[in-house]
């Protein structure tokens, strides 16, 4: 079922949308390259769009995501597809051969507007996984209300076929017998991009994680905090009571030899205090506790994060939670020694536990590629001190979350690094980018195709 | 958040909206199907800082009964513009009294661009407002300079 | 009209303002036939908003020459609909009332383009997310809505100049400052794609800090022959010019075109200089050493180690007394002490500072340093461990190994006022430094392998090992037997400079603290070395600073223009951050940030120009009456000043003068003028009032809401 559909060619091929591959791709293009940018997801972002606020400027994480998920879709010399796998990319000669998979959204994406006509015409009710499955989303549905692309997608696994949304659309975009699109590319450089996942809410047994109801994940919490997220506030999800006694558990998923993830996943300590001090604004009554190994407030503005913090009354405990269990009523009762105190065993009751989880590789590049990963499976660098984004295969960089835990400022900067090694590689931009007002319009395509495109040249991501 | 009544449409708002932030955030209202009264009319601008006191005063002049600055606040991405922006209200404010126009008509907020809600409960506050005091006419002592 | 000299051209393509009217009645339009075209967004417009009766009435606004209402104004056909239009009917504006042109303002301009119209003359209403969509209950009310939306777009348009985006042409040569590893880094990733660098370096040796490391973590390589790898490289690259003992002393200029005045000061020393290390050691002048932390002693004429970069010695103007000692013992040749500084210009489309830091240096008396030789910082302690130090490698004190050494963390850094007292400087360091929890505990580790039976204690209040392979250094540390002891952040250890234990234990040391991990406990710890890790601080360049205007946080190290989004520009467009001038960092994290930097200036410079979106201030000179209001409105240093201009034969006035490169167009300038001189391209106020006459002409309809 693998009809390779086209043959296609780009300067770079950029692995993940999130920041990180973004800001690559943007730099990549602004130097007059061609870019292409895929994503597995149906919309390009990563997790920074689905965060509530970013440290320690609380800056909206929408708000500076989205520009630049615009610049990206714009972009003269960047073709962005979403909903797409990469199967293999291979040396060749001194480029690459790529084999990717567009997977099937069901949705003829030229046709598409984005109007949600089908979403709201659709039966299917499931729990949506951007809103850390507390939300719900139809089988037929456009990712979220900034996705980029605007375009919907059919969760087949879901749908009963009614048809519904066929017959609500106005543009005629559903197509039932779409099939997965294989691609061949070729590529002159590469850019790993692909990100972090939290370690797993219910790694740890003792913490109770995916049995409580009201042990939820770091993530979990960003969409609740969210002015667009799920409920709109801050609810316990077992019985929508709104938390007054709230704890935080750092290092649960990371700095624990028996979870398999001895390092530090770099940005818990950070989040944690940045949700402490929303739920402050959020629930000015609610008591906050994070119970802590070590805070690591490293960056630039962070340790003034944290005093500011801990001067609006926010309590830190050092202390490592032995073990969480529920209460009948959906409370949960900690177990921790109080370290700072007189080293007592206490057992705290919370009604809200969010858990720290840690950060683990995205992806597994190896799956598709032939670079070296360290003992965690991120990418390693063979010049690990001078140049971290190198990867072990000469053409291919990596940046952000794939090479180690990071937060969204060394993301960018690693992403730039990266595009920096690039450009030493290739030289030159093959055809200077040419003045906006030239006239000089999409016959400059950067995607070379063999024959008549129903991918559309590399200004006309469609979203209406 | 209730969708307003059907009723009288005899006020006009014009909501001042910035390119970064509160544009975005009018654009996720109405992509979220989010619905407020549509005598509500938006003006684009990189910056609120731009409008001399002048401009708000020939708003109320033409016939705009309220007006909703939405601008960025402090996550203004231009230097210093947001505590200018405040200062020069305040000389608004100062003329609006001189012309017994009711300083209620005009608002300052910030709106962020996933600010839905912040949105829905700023128009409602000043829908209210302009429901209470009426047209700007009935106000209006002096010509604008 | 008098004759006017020529004034000095712009270098810009922004056409000159037009002349304007005083406050308050309209304009004459430009724009005589204007396209209107409206989107049926496949129903998403048109189940709400009746667009045929909008396109019927968009046609009988003034200066409208066709209306349409089209399906799908994104797609090829609506686009192709404009290009046409513009072609045959000549049209001169084009408004499209669609989706929020958020999502489609780039395809307009691009099909105006295609027509043969400037981009600028086009512009967008929103009647989707503002109309159909945010009313879906009162079609009556959104169809007045876009309609008003419309015409307010429909006057916009017709105020619209065409516009160039401004451009300025791009000297493709970058200076460096700063020679460590983030100005080397920089220096090589810029000349490998091909752009001029003058790297510039205050000191006489390349290298910085990193070259007065022996190993680095987490890889344990050694520092040296891995940042020599690395100026290698740099020599290699034909387009990099190196210049030593330099300094900047002057910043003139802006993006693509920077003239900066560098003062290199004579090393002294040539290739010819047959025997340095005699000429070293003839020298009678003994100053401590700066590179070993002031614990060895160098000469006058001095090298940090061998194989520096120069492999050469240098002259320390200040401590030299041209005494000639060295000449003779030299060989004669090679050493002259009678040169002179030299000023050279350099120009350069960007700049990149890559300044560094310095370390911390505590109070005298601060846990008892400058009080006992014994109390030493981290850097000292890392000279005393390297084999090229000023003890071959050996950690001694007074000639011998410490039995017993306490490591304090956090000297200089997390700073709280009221616990901690400012530095020399007034202020506190309220920053966390970053690199000295891992940097502590991979000395830690070293001595306690190297030295077993040196006890080591670690006072900490956080560890931050937080970066790659970096809690392994924790992890050893405690196998490896280094005890803990951790104080809040309200209280501190103390050190007791106590001779009179000597008699007992030869422990001269006591460090005391509240130990929060046995509960509170007050432990003493009798010691014979107290480590201090100390913090860094950006490294005083306040001269650099004034000269480019560059911000500087108020921790003192120089200011990103947004810290998430973008760490490596400062405000200053053109002028980059690389490394430790910017925050603490480690070598990777500055290395990645040169790199970094490297991206910016090449998008900057690779072009023959740069280029920058229209959207700037404009003065109307015949407007302007020199008061400079404007100027002190304005935020950003540069963007405008009071010019003299020769406004009419002989009479020489000044005027404001915007510089479209500097400006970022805010418009905070406008309302300060008395006169009404100065706008902003395409937002101008006129256009704004236009739309507001344009809502307020037709009166609601009452109970429109149906």
């Amino acid at each position: 079922m693998e009809a390779v559909d086209r043959k296609l060619t780009t300067d770079i091929l950029v692995v993940g949308a999130g920041i990180a591959g973004l800001q690559a791709a943007l730099d990549l293009a602004d130097r007059g390259y061609s870019v292409l940018v895929v994503d597995r997801q149906p919309s390009i972002g990563g997790k920074m769009i689905a965060l509530s606020k970013v440290f320690p400027t609380m800056d909206c994480s929408s708000c500076i995501t989205t520009p630049r998920m615009s610049a990206v879709a714009h972009h003269d010399s960047i073709t962005t597809w979403t909903y797409t796998e990469v199967d293999r990319i291979e040396p060749d000669g001194d480029g690459f051969r790529a084999h990717l998979t567009r997977k099937a959204r069901y949705v003829d994406e030229d046709l598409c507007i984005g109007c949600r006509l089908c979403e709201y015409a659709c039966p299917v009710e499931l729990p949506h996984e951007f809103e850390g499955n507390m939300g719900a989303r139809r089988a037929a549905y456009v990712p979220f209300g900034t996705a980029i692309p605007q375009t919907a997608l059919i969760d087949i696994e879901a749908c009963v076929y009614c048809g519904k949304c066929e017959k609500a659309c106005p543009t005629d975009a559903i197509v039932w017998d779409q099939q997965p699109l294989g691609v061949e590319l070729r590529a002159r450089a590469v850019v790993l991009a692909t990100g972090y996942q939290t370690t797993a809410l219910d790694a740890k047994k003792e913490y109770s994680g995916g049995k409580a109801a009201n042990v939820i994940g770091g993530l979990d919490m960003e969409r609740l905090l969210a002015p667009n997220g799920p409920y709109g506030r801050v609810l316990r999800p077992s019985d929508g009571k709104i938390p007054d006694n709230v704890a935080y558990v750092q290092c649960a998923g990371s700095r624990d030899e028996s979870l398999g993830v001895p390092y530090c996943s770099r940005v818990c300590c950070m989040y944690a205090i940045k949700q402490a001090m929303l739920l402050s604004g959020a629930l000015p009554l609610a008591d906050i506790t994070v119970y802590y190994m070590d805070i690591r407030a490293f960056g630039k503005g962070y340790e003034q994060f944290f005093q500011t913090a801990r001067s609006m009354g926010i309590v830190f405990v050092k202390a490592k939670v032995a073990r969480i269990d529920e209460e009948p009523n959906g409370d949960l009762r900690l177990r921790v020694e109080m370290i700072e105190e007189d080293g007592r065993v206490a057992e705290p009751v919370h009604d809200l536990v969010v858990l720290s989880v840690g950060l683990k590789p995205g992806d597994d590049p190896r799956r598709f590629v032939g670079v070296d990963l360290d003992e965690y499976g991120f990418v390693a660098s063979p010049q690990a001190k001078l140049d971290t984004t190198l990867t072990s295969l000469p053409g291919v960089v990596a940046a952000g979350a794939a090479i180690g835990p990071k937060d969204i400022v060394d993301s960018i900067v690693e992403a730039s690094a990266a595009a920096t090694k690039v450009a030493m590689r290739l030289g030159p931009p093959a055809v200077s980018p040419a003045p906006p007002d030239d006239g000089l319009d999409v016959e400059v395509s950067n995607i070379d195709a063999g024959e008549a495109v129903a991918i559309a040249g590399p200004a006309e991501v469609q979203h209406a | 958040m209730a969708v307003q009544p059907a009723g009288e449409q005899s006020t006009r708002m014009l909501i001042i909206a910035t390119l970064l932030c509160s544009y975005p955030g009018i654009d996720a209202t109405g992509q979220a199907h989010m619905e407020y009264p549509p005598n509500t009319f938006v003006i684009p601008t990189p910056d609120p800082v731009v409008f001399p006191e002048s401009f708000y005063l020939y708003c109320f002049e033409k016939g705009v009964d309220g007006i909703l600055i939405a601008s960025c606040g402090t996550d203004s991405p231009y230097e210093g513009s947001y505590e200018q922006l405040a200062a020069r209200i305040n000389n608004v404010y100062a003329a609006m009294k001189e012309r017994g126009i009711s300083i209620r008509r005009l608002k300052l907020t910030a709106i962020c661009s996933v600010c839905t809600k912040a949105f829905l409960k700023e128009v409602a506050e000043m829908e209210a407002v302009l429901a209470e005091l009426g047209p700007v006419e009935g106000e209006m002592k002096a010509a604008v300079a | 009209m008098p004759e006017r000299k020529a004034r000095p051209a712009r270098k810009t393509g922004a056409s000159a303002p037009r002349p304007k009217t005083t406050t308050g009645k309209p304009h004459e339009a430009l724009g005589e036939k204007v396209g209107v075209y409206v989107c049926h967004c496949g129903g998403n417009i048109s189940d709400v908003v009746d667009v045929d009766s909008v396109a019927t009435e968009a046609e009988k606004m003034p200066g409208v020459a066709v209306a349409r209402h089209v399906m799908f104004m994104c797609s090829d056909e609506g686009q192709k609909t404009i290009v046409e239009d513009i072609e045959k009917l000549g049209l001169d504006r084009v408004v499209v009332a669609a989706c929020t042109p958020k999502l489609h303002e780039a395809t307009f301009r691009r099909a105006v383009i295609r027509g043969g119209m400037n981009p600028y003359l086009f512009w967008p209403a929103n009647i989707r997310e503002q109309a159909s969509w945010a009313h879906p209950h009162s079609p009556r009310a959104a169809t007045e809505k876009a309609t008003a939306l419309i015409r307010a777009a429909v006057a916009k348009s017709r105020l619209l100049e065409p516009l160039d985006m401004v451009r300025v042409a791009a000297v493709h040569r970058a200076l460096v400052i700063g020679g460590g590893v983030a100005g080397l880094r920089a220096a090589l990733d810029l000349a490998r794609q091909g752009m001029g660098v003058t790297l510039v370096e205050g000191s006489p040796f390349l290298g910085g800090r990193s070259v007065q490391l022996h190993t680095v973590f987490p890889t344990e390589e050694e520092a040296r022959p891995l940042v020599h790898g690395l100026i290698d490289r740099v020599k290699a690259e034909p387009n990099v010019t190196v210049l030593t003992n330099t300094e900047v002393v002057a910043v003139k200029g802006y993006v693509g075109d920077f003239k900066a005045t560098v003062r290199t000061t004579p090393r002294g020393v040539s290739e010819e200089l047959a025997d340095p290390a005699a000429a070293i050691a003839a020298c009678p002048v003994k100053v401590a050493s700066e590179f070993d932390g002031g614990l060895g002693e160098r000469r006058a004429i001095y090298q940090p180690y061998p194989g520096s970069e120069p492999d050469l010695p240098a002259i320390d103007w200040t401590a030299c007394t041209r005494c000639g000692d060295c000449v003779a013992a030299g060989g004669g040749k090679g050493i002259d002490l009678q040169g002179k500084p030299r000023e050279t210009e350099v120009e350069a489309g960007a700049i990149v500072v890559a300044t560094g830091f310095d370390h911390y240096e505590p109070r005298q008396g601060e846990y008892g340093y400058g009080q006992s030789p014994r109390v030493l910082t981290l850097p000292q302690v890392h000279r005393l461990l390297d084999p090229q130090g000023p003890t071959g490698g050996r950690l001694e004190i007074e000639g011998r190994v410490p039995r017993a050494i306490a490591f304090i963390h956090c000297v200089g850094s997390r700073q709280i006022d009221g616990v901690d007292e400012p530095g020399p400087d007034g202020k506190l360091h309220e920053y966390c430094s970053r690199v000295c929890c891992t940097a502590t505990l991979q000395a830690a580790n070293e001595i306690r392998t190297r030295y077993p039976k040196t006890a080591v204690y670690d006072l900490y209040r956080d560890i931050r090992t937080y970066g790659r392979d970096q809690e392994q250094y924790y992890v050893d540390a405690s196998k490896r037997g280094v005890v803990f002891l951790r104080f809040t952040s309200e209280t501190r250890p103390s050190v007791e400079v106590a001779p009179e234990t000597a008699r007992e234990g030869n422990l001269p040391l006591r460090v005391k603290v509240t130990d929060t991990l046995t509960f509170g406990a007050e432990m003493e710890v009798p010691v014979d070395l107290v480590v201090l890790s100390v913090g860094v601080q950006p490294r005083d360049v306040a001269g650099l600073i004034d000269m480019t205007k560059a911000p500087v946080g108020s921790d003192g190290f120089l200011l990103e223009v947004h810290p998430k989004l973008r760490p490596v520009e400062s405000a200053i467009p053109g002028l980059l951050l690389a490394g430790a001038a910017q925050a603490p960092m480690d070598i990777t994290e500055a290395t990645s940030a040169a790199s970094a930097a490297a991206a910016k200036v090449t998008n900057l410079l690779a072009r023959d120009h740069v280029e920058m979106e229209p959207f700037v201030a404009r003065v109307n000179p015949s407007l302007c009456d020199g008061c400079g209001d404007c100027v002190e409105a304005c935020h950003y240093a540069g963007a405008i000043a009071l010019q003299d201009i020769e406004v009419e034969e002989g009479v020489i006035e000044k005027r404001a003068y915007v510089n479209p490169v500097a400006c970022k167009g805010c418009g905070a300038c406008v309302p300060a003028c008395p006169t009404a001189a100065i706008d902003v391209a395409g937002w101008e106020i006129e256009q704004y009032r236009a739309m507001i006459d344009a809502i307020t002409a037709v009166p609601l309809t009452a109970g429109a809401a149906k």
